[in-house]
């Protein structure tokens, strides 16, 4: 298997080796207060802005969670996992020239699951004292234990090496929590303030998201594993209006979330960018209504990810093949697995997709999973053949004898110290292809088509059959060249034949990295944060519809 | 009686006072909520998860001048709770002027709603179990799969202000739904109910109700096109849980949304639905209670958004009411729908040609100048011809402007409360009733099952 390329729209901030850069900061506080106006700021800003003394995760947390594990265990579990979990979010928006939004959360706590017979019970709390820690297992254990009396059955985890004491962090080189508020503010009002100079916009909304997440994981089995997860997500969405006041259009999704410190958002140049986007929107209230019919469909990888994570990556998570999500995110067309897997041919030969929680920059890439399972790489779809799927401990053996893997793939995630981890979603990213195409090629190679960029409303059945999505902006390609833009555009199709119509896919230098905060999964519901990797790619004769 | 769940009014307002007290911002706004919830799982007729949390969670918000920073922390002895308030306070003075901030309310009447029920409140994890095993039971009897699903909540919620507001609330809320499917994938079928109050659940009949779907439901082809539908209750709530969003005046006067006028302003007082659509909000509409305050601390009082098909009111924050010289209307805190009194037999008597529709899953919006949706129908999609339901028919994928649907109402049935949320937790309360609908655009077939 190849190895996948660095994304382009990290380069920016990446070394030439793949590592984050240590980027110059582009504000200084004498940019903030022309911005925020002097008079208003003055003499407030000579605090640090350092955040207030971070509290990571000590030799005391250790022992509690070592405690929690050893309580199961006494309480009867024949296997016990537990984490100590505290996720800090930080989120500055603004509209216009204005602050809509200053906000720091911080949840902080320890969870328990213990399997007893074949059955699961969960506990958690938010109480980090011996006694309430040492209740909090035993609940998990009678949990466990009154569902294995309604309803027995049988769990085997699959094998997994002992890392008794690991640490692995999110590479990055500015932590985003130590940037700033008045920094991230005057980038983003900045930005909005270049997108509000272009004709017709009226309405600029933009903000950045930092997470951090501390994650202490043990096992019974051995293992202790402290990691720190940095993800951010920075957004920006421009509205133009017509001059009559009868239309408006947006233009969103103009950059994409990752798994990465400050300095990817640096590397973004949202401020430089800003005038592209709005001139987008504005031309948005001319463009051509689309005409529906049959079209070849070029997919800039920063639409085409959202059709990966929906029609590739959910209908190959194991859980759902099997009916575990049944009652909510549903079931899949790729099933059931022993006529399946190795069988069904989803698009053409040079079609391959990787699973991995690996990735340079991915929202899912991690050192260890939430059963203490390293972080690998796998195919699931090799030459256009589907043959793996996601996987837990627990869901290895599901399958093992169809697929000849014995161990899980690492994809357990809870999204915070008070959910039941279970299957989640890796970064699932499509390979570019070895003939080295770059944008202007597949565009040449297009006669009459539409070329759409950035994700828009995604809507897709609950095997994942059905699809309708749309984009932010749509060019008519004629004749190998950009021609016009049209509005109004959704592609429709049935998946299998959606990707059976790939045609040509672009090489590295097309290599683009989209990605979710928002992968919604479970019940009770849980969030994960996934990246899909893909470069550009041409679907020919593709169901259109317009959606005005 | 048991004790409630969640932190007491005393607790609450001792812990608010702290931080109020603490607080040397101009102005500070407490924010609690707290409690407790419980789910069970089913799939393969299994128990597949199971468990249960408590906490509570404080937001502190502080303003100086026109800046405004928060800080949301679920850890309060006394020096994490100064080591938050601190926080929001260095935060605050370092964000840069808000000048649509309106200053903290003062004391306000809040109308008294009881949403808390005991039945729900002290609902045993073995309860649930046994909820779970009729689901199993039910399925595996007739030859099917269960996936079920029970959320149970319970807690209480606080706001306090600076300038002297206090409101405390408590409420529980559960959801048993389940999705039965055959053994060979071809057939599905759901049912749901959602409340306040468990005694009002009735899982026996849920369960059978799903069994039913899935055994009678078994996919024959029928082109899309433009029909005639019934939709039953849980299918009208998945889209007035949209729909709700719309009742918005900024949008509206920034010329947004389909309530625009596009000289300006916008269009209450006008004629927009069928004179049988009545939509309005109420915090103590039985077995739908909600908190009757927003986390600003504004009162939520009965409303009217829709009454016999004319607009009446929009909601707007205190900074846009201020902006109109006009008063703050909270948004809907839960959405209900007048019903009339044809029952779902009957719309299915008075029709030649249409379809019966069960829910919807993975909406999403397309166009809000006409507040259009897309998404699928799922589990119970049937044709109805001369009166009666003749045969069950593939999925469906619809394009629709709820407006226009709004607008082709032909019969209601009574109201009632819905498992309205895709995931199936319990969610915004919404109460509504089946509809007749004429030309629901069901634009593409679906496969899935």
């Amino acid at each position: 298997m190849r190895k996948l390329p660095l994304p382009i729209n990290h380069l920016a901030s990446l070394t030439a080796d793949g590592r984050p850069a240590a980027l110059p900061r582009q504000f200084s506080r004498r940019d903030f207060l022309k911005i925020a106006g002097a008079g208003s700021a003055a003499g407030l800003l000579l605090t640090n802005a350092k955040p207030v003394a971070a509290q990571s995760l000590t030799s005391t947390e250790r022992e509690l969670l070592l405690h929690a594990i050893d309580s199961a265990m006494a309480a009867g579990a024949d296997y016990a996992d537990g984490r100590v979990i505290r996720t800090q979010f930080e989120a500055i928006g603004t509209r216009e020239q204005t602050i809509t939004q200053v906000q720091n959360t911080d949840s902080f706590g320890i969870n328990v699951r213990a399997l007893v017979g074949g059955s699961w019970g969960f506990s958690a709390t938010r109480d980090l004292d011996r006694e309430s820690i040492a209740n909090m297992a035993r609940e998990a254990v009678a949990i466990a234990s009154a569902n294995n009396s309604v309803a027995p059955t049988e769990t085997i985890l699959a094998p997994v090496d002992v890392y008794p004491d690991e640490n692995w962090v999110t590479p990055h080189s500015i932590d985003p929590f130590t940037v700033s508020l008045e920094e991230k503010a005057a980038l983003l009002l900045n930005a909005n303030a270049e997108a509000l100079r272009e004709n017709n916009i009226r309405f600029v909304s933009s903000s950045v998201l930092s997470v951090k997440e501390e994650r202490l994981v043990a096992t019974s089995e051995g293992s202790l594993i402290n990691q720190t997860l940095f993800r951010i997500n920075p957004s920006m969405s421009i509205t133009a209006i017509s001059d009559d006041g009868t239309d408006f259009q947006s233009r969103s999704a103009v950059v994409e979330p990752a798994g990465r410190g400050y300095e990817y958002i640096l590397g973004l140049d949202l401020v430089g960018n800003a005038p592209k986007w709005a001139e987008e929107a504005a031309m948005k209230l001319n463009a051509v209504a689309v005409e529906p019919g049959k079209w070849d469909l070029i997919l800039h990888p920063s639409n085409l990810w959202l059709t990966i994570h929906e029609s590739i990556g959910h209908p190959t998570e194991l859980d759902r093949a099997y009916g575990y999500e049944a009652n909510y995110a549903g079931t899949s067309f790729m099933h059931p697995p022993e006529e399946v897997l190795g069988n069904l041919q989803l698009g053409p030969e040079f079609m391959q997709f990787v699973g991995n929680r690996t990735e340079a920059g991915g929202c899912a890439t991690i050192g260890w999973d939430d059963e203490g399972v390293p972080a690998e790489s796998w195919p699931i779809i090799e030459d256009g053949i589907f043959v793996d799927y996601q996987t837990t401990r627990e869901q290895a053996a599901w399958i093992e004898d169809l697929t000849g893997v014995t161990r899980s793939h690492g994809c357990a995630y809870g999204q915070n110290w008070e959910s039941m981890p279970f299957q989640r979603m890796p970064n699932v990213s499509l390979m570019p292809g070895e003939e080295n195409l770059s944008e202007d090629d597949v565009i040449a190679a297009t006669e009459r088509g539409i070329m759409v960029e950035g994700r828009g409303s995604y809507s897709i059945d609950q095997q994942r059959y059905n699809i309708q999505f749309a984009g932010q902006v749509f060019w008519e390609i004629r004749n190998g060249r950009k021609y016009q833009m049209l509005r109004d555009v959704a592609y429709v199709g049935r998946t299998p034949e959606f990707w059976n119509a790939l045609d040509v896919i672009g090489g590295d230098s097309t290599y683009f990295l989209g990605a979710s905060f928002g992968d919604a999964k479970g019940q009770p519901i849980q969030v994960n944060a996934v990246s899909h990797g893909c470069p550009i790619s041409l679907f020919r004769d593709i169901d259109i519809i317009n959606t005005a | 009686m048991a004790e409630e769940k969640g932190l007491s009014t005393n607790d609450l307002r001792a812990i608010s006072d702290r931080i109020l007290r603490m607080s040397v911002a101009d102005h500070c706004r407490v924010n609690i909520n707290s409690g407790w919830r419980g789910y069970t799982r089913v799939a393969t007729n299994r128990i597949t998860s199971a468990g249960g949390r408590d906490n509570t969670a404080i937001t502190i918000t502080s303003i100086f001048g026109n800046k405004i920073a928060s800080v949301n922390t679920n850890r309060f002895d006394d020096d994490e709770l100064e080591l938050a308030v601190r926080r929001s306070e260095e935060m605050a003075r370092l964000a840069p002027d808000n000048p649509e901030y309106i200053e903290e309310l003062g004391p306000q009447n809040f109308s008294s709603v009881s949403a808390y029920y005991e039945s729900t409140g002290s609902l045993e994890p073995q309860t649930r179990a046994e909820a779970a095993a009729i689901a199993i039971q039910q399925a595996a009897t007739a030859d099917q799969i269960a996936a079920s699903y029970m959320d149970v909540r319970a807690g209480t919620s606080a706001v306090a202000t600076s300038n002297g507001l206090f409101g405390s609330h408590s409420s529980t809320g559960v959801a048993y739904t389940l999705t039965s499917r055959s053994p060979d994938g071809l057939q599905s079928g759901w049912a749901g109910d959602e409340g306040n109050d468990w005694n009002n659940i009735e899982t026996l009949r849920v369960a059978n109700d799903a069994v039913r779907k899935c055994r009678d439901w078994n996919k024959t082809a029928l082109e899309p096109g433009e029909y005639t539908a019934i939709l039953e209750p849980t299918a009208v709530g998945m889209l007035m849980f949209r729909m709700m969003n719309a009742f918005n005046q900024r949008t509206a006067d920034e010329g947004r949304s389909y309530f625009s006028n596009p000289a300006g302003g916008n269009r209450i007082g006008e004629i927009l639905f069928d004179e049988k659509v009545t939509l309005y909000s109420d915090p103590s509409y039985p077995d739908a209670e909600t908190a009757p305050f927003t986390n600003s601390g504004l009162p939520v009082n009965p409303k009217v958004w829709v009454n016999a098909g004319k607009l009446e009111n929009l909601s707007r924050s205190r900074y846009w009411a201020d902006q109109q010289n006009q008063e703050a209307i909270a948004g809907p805190s839960n959405f209900i729908m007048q019903g009339g009194d044809s029952s779902v037999e009957e719309m299915i008597a008075s029709t030649e040609r249409g379809v019966l529709l069960t829910r919807f899953w993975y909406i999403r919006g397309l166009n809000p100048r006409i507040v259009s949706y897309t998404g699928l129908t799922r589990d119970g999609t049937f044709l109805i011809e001369n009166g009666r339901i003749t045969r069950p028919v593939t999925n469906f994928r619809f394009n629709q402007s709820l407006v226009s649907m709004l607008q082709n109402v032909e019969m209601l049935g009574p109201s009632v409360r819905v498992a309205a949320s895709e995931n199936s937790s319990v969610s915004t309360p919404i109460v509504v009733p089946a509809l007749k609908v004429n030309g629901f655009n069901l634009s593409s077939v679906s496969d899935a099952i």
